[in-house]
């Protein structure tokens, strides 16, 4: 099933389960570093950009953005689905290579998933701000209301969207506390801080790895996996709802829910790739996070363009193919060659061509290579969000209509200030979680020793083998 | 006060082996205690979980309740004409009923599991031996049983390549 030839070890330095234990959990419990504080510091002034943001949104609306009426999603809608978007890889790490039997996953897993439940929560965000009364959000539930009572659209994408989002948020991070609840029991039996022992003690709920327990686990895992799964698909592609069911030229297509999921996946790993080459050099957890586990990550990177590249061909395509004056002119003359020629392209680039390189082995191979491409694809899948957007928006059917967009400092100020709660998230996760799946690679640390194969063998090669 | 037998072992084959001889020999074993899920022990304590069939009941009642309610409110409460099109939008109603099963079913299910395997926040852990979230793999024999030679099986412990074997006065069937 796992072939050490070709994957190689999971865990480099014959790690004892006892050493396995201590070295995920070291950073925990060693004294803050200096680059943390002073990270942690930035994210904050990041984020504290962001709330005044949001201050002036609420208080004086939605008039200090650029949108206006013709291009009515600005960035707040392009943040939202680039974050939905990189939210996506915690599933698709924890639940496809789950059912793939992908055993490398688990020194990844953990990571995947605190990114998810950080990035949804910065994606939720936007569309609450949208609303300009963000304090009337409640009328988006269906609740008995003294109105009629008038319940919600339920043939609405945008109502589809809301119950995805906060469903995606619920349980992806459920799925990911779930997960933790053995490692902080592993904590509390191994640290001599008497507080960690009171603290991860209370957040481990009495777990103690009785075989009832694991039972139940087992299960448990093998449920969520099971129907978390669909989500994969389905919130990206309830996502690109709220575009391919209107009749913008450029956004109504049937190809919009795969092309999004895809889009979704790829801005997803590339995060992980980032986020994963951080881990390996600020906290050394070379052993765990070994070069093979980022050349698959890059494989699977590779395979991914492709689709996105296809996507992006079949789009043009499509739009010459149609016929339609208005498709044509969305694709070639307002993307590839007009007015946002430079978003087009730069999608173009960072996501089809760039990640291209990674057919190489000597740029799999070297980090700050694999780093500097991870983060030019989430640009790249950034200006992708900005290509369906906006351009549509902005040369609709009657030119009278027509009408450009740049964001104001507000809402540049939002989406600074969502980075900024990320990273000041992901920093807290690294600082006060173990970022490995302690119980999960001890569980797979066994298969690094040598195969028996002897068993394969037959009887006659054997019996040779012990005559030599 | 009950006695039991702990047996500590650095590897999870040993505890295997351990496990099968101490059963074929007549004894009982209590409870096991492992820092990874161990599928041969979990199968041979014979215990058997319900939790995938619960959940598959509260997938049926989920969707159920959600597809009955927006029927009560799109048809019978309050209907609303979009465009023309029948107040009873099944299709369009699916979407919500995929995403809302999913969400109650993993609620429900997370409910269950804890009720079940008695873990909730602030739980106190009744632990036998603490190095068993961390590296160490612990068996533990019932030596309540009539006719239990604590020798002998101190003997086949050890054989089978347990580090340690005490005897422990806490009470791990609560568990």
């Amino acid at each position: 099933m796992y072939n050490l030839q070709i994957r190689g070890k999971h865990i480099h330095g014959d790690k004892s389960l006892g050493r396995i234990s201590t070295d995920i959990i070291a950073p925990i419990d060693d004294k803050t570093p200096l680059w943390w504080s002073a990270a942690f510091v930035v994210s904050l002034g990041l984020f504290g950009w962001g709330i005044y943001s949001m201050y002036i949104t609420v208080t004086q609306g939605i008039g200090t953005w650029g949108v206006n009426n013709t291009v009515g999603w600005g960035w707040a809608i392009i943040n939202f689905v680039w974050w939905i978007g990189i939210g996506h890889a915690g599933t698709a790490f924890s639940i496809f290579l789950l059912i793939l039997r992908q055993t490398w996953r688990t020194a990844i897993n953990r990571a995947a998933e605190a990114m998810t439940v950080v990035a949804v929560g910065c994606a939720a965000l936007f569309p609450l701000l949208h609303m300009g009364r963000p304090w009337l959000f409640f009328f988006i539930f269906p609740y008995p209301n003294t109105r009629g009572p008038l319940w919600v659209n339920f043939n609405s994408p945008l109502f589809w969207d809301f119950v995805a989002i906060s469903a995606y948020l619920l349980i992806s991070a459920s799925f990911w506390y779930f997960g933790m609840v053995p490692d902080f029991a592993t904590i509390r039996d191994t640290t001599k801080s008497k507080v960690k022992k009171a603290v991860y003690g209370f957040f481990s709920f009495g777990w103690t790895g009785s075989s009832k327990q694991w039972l139940r686990f087992e299960a448990l895992s093998f449920v969520l996996g099971g129907i978390a799964a669909v989500l994969v698909v389905s919130v990206h592609s309830i996502v690109s709802t709220d575009f391919a069911v209107s009749v913008e030229p450029g956004w109504h297509t049937t190809i919009f829910p795969p092309y999004f999921v895809v889009g979704a996946i790829f801005s997803g790993f590339a995060m992980v790739l980032t986020l994963v080459a951080l881990m390996r050099k600020l906290y050394k957890m070379e052993d765990f996070i070994t070069d093979s586990h980022v050349d698959a990550v890059c494989r699977v990177l590779i395979f991914i363009s492709l689709i996105m590249g296809t996507a992006y061909l079949t789009e043009i395509f499509m739009a010459w193919y149609s016929g339609s004056t208005y498709e044509m002119y969305t694709f070639f003359r307002n993307r590839i060659f007009g007015e946002y020629a430079f978003q087009f392209w730069a999608m173009f680039i960072c996501n089809a061509i760039i990640p291209q390189l990674f057919w190489f082995k000597s740029v799999r191979s070297r980090l700050w290579i694999v780093f500097i491409i991870s983060i030019l694809i989430n640009i790249g899948m950034w200006f992708e969000r900005f290509n369906i957007v906006v351009t549509s928006l902005s040369k609709n059917y009657i030119p009278a209509n027509w009408a450009s967009y740049s964001p104001t400092i507000i809402e540049i100020g939002l989406f600074v200030g969502t980075l900024g709660m990320f990273s000041a998230g992901v920093l807290l996760f690294f600082r006060y979680i173990p970022m490995i799946a302690i119980s999960e690679i001890k569980s797979v640390s066994k298969y690094d020793k040598e195969p028996d194969l002897t068993q394969f063998l037959s009887h006659e090669t054997q019996k040779n083998q012990a005559k030599h | 006060m009950n006695k039991y037998m702990v047996g500590v072992f650095n590897d999870e084959f040993d505890l295997v082996k351990a496990f099968d001889q101490v059963k074929a020999s007549g004894n009982r074993i209590d409870e096991v205690f492992t820092p990874y899920p161990i599928h041969e022990v979990i199968v041979k304590m014979g215990k058997r979980t319900r939790i995938s069939h619960a959940a598959f009941f509260y997938g049926v009642f989920g969707a159920a309740s959600l597809l009955g309610f927006m029927y009560f409110a799109s048809v019978i409460s309050w209907p609303l004409n979009f465009g023309g099109k029948p107040t009873n939008a099944f299709p369009s109603f699916l979407v919500v009923t995929i995403v809302g099963t999913i969400l109650i079913v993993t609620i429900l299910t997370l409910l269950t599991f804890s009720i079940r395997a008695k873990i909730f926040p602030g739980k106190k852990a009744d632990i036998v031996d603490l190095r068993a979230t961390n590296d160490k793999f612990i068996l533990v024999v019932d030596s309540n049983v009539p006719g239990f030679q604590p020798d002998k099986v101190e003997k086949l412990l050890k054989d089978n390549g347990a580090s340690e074997v005490y005897l422990n006065v806490e009470s791990p069937a609560k568990l």
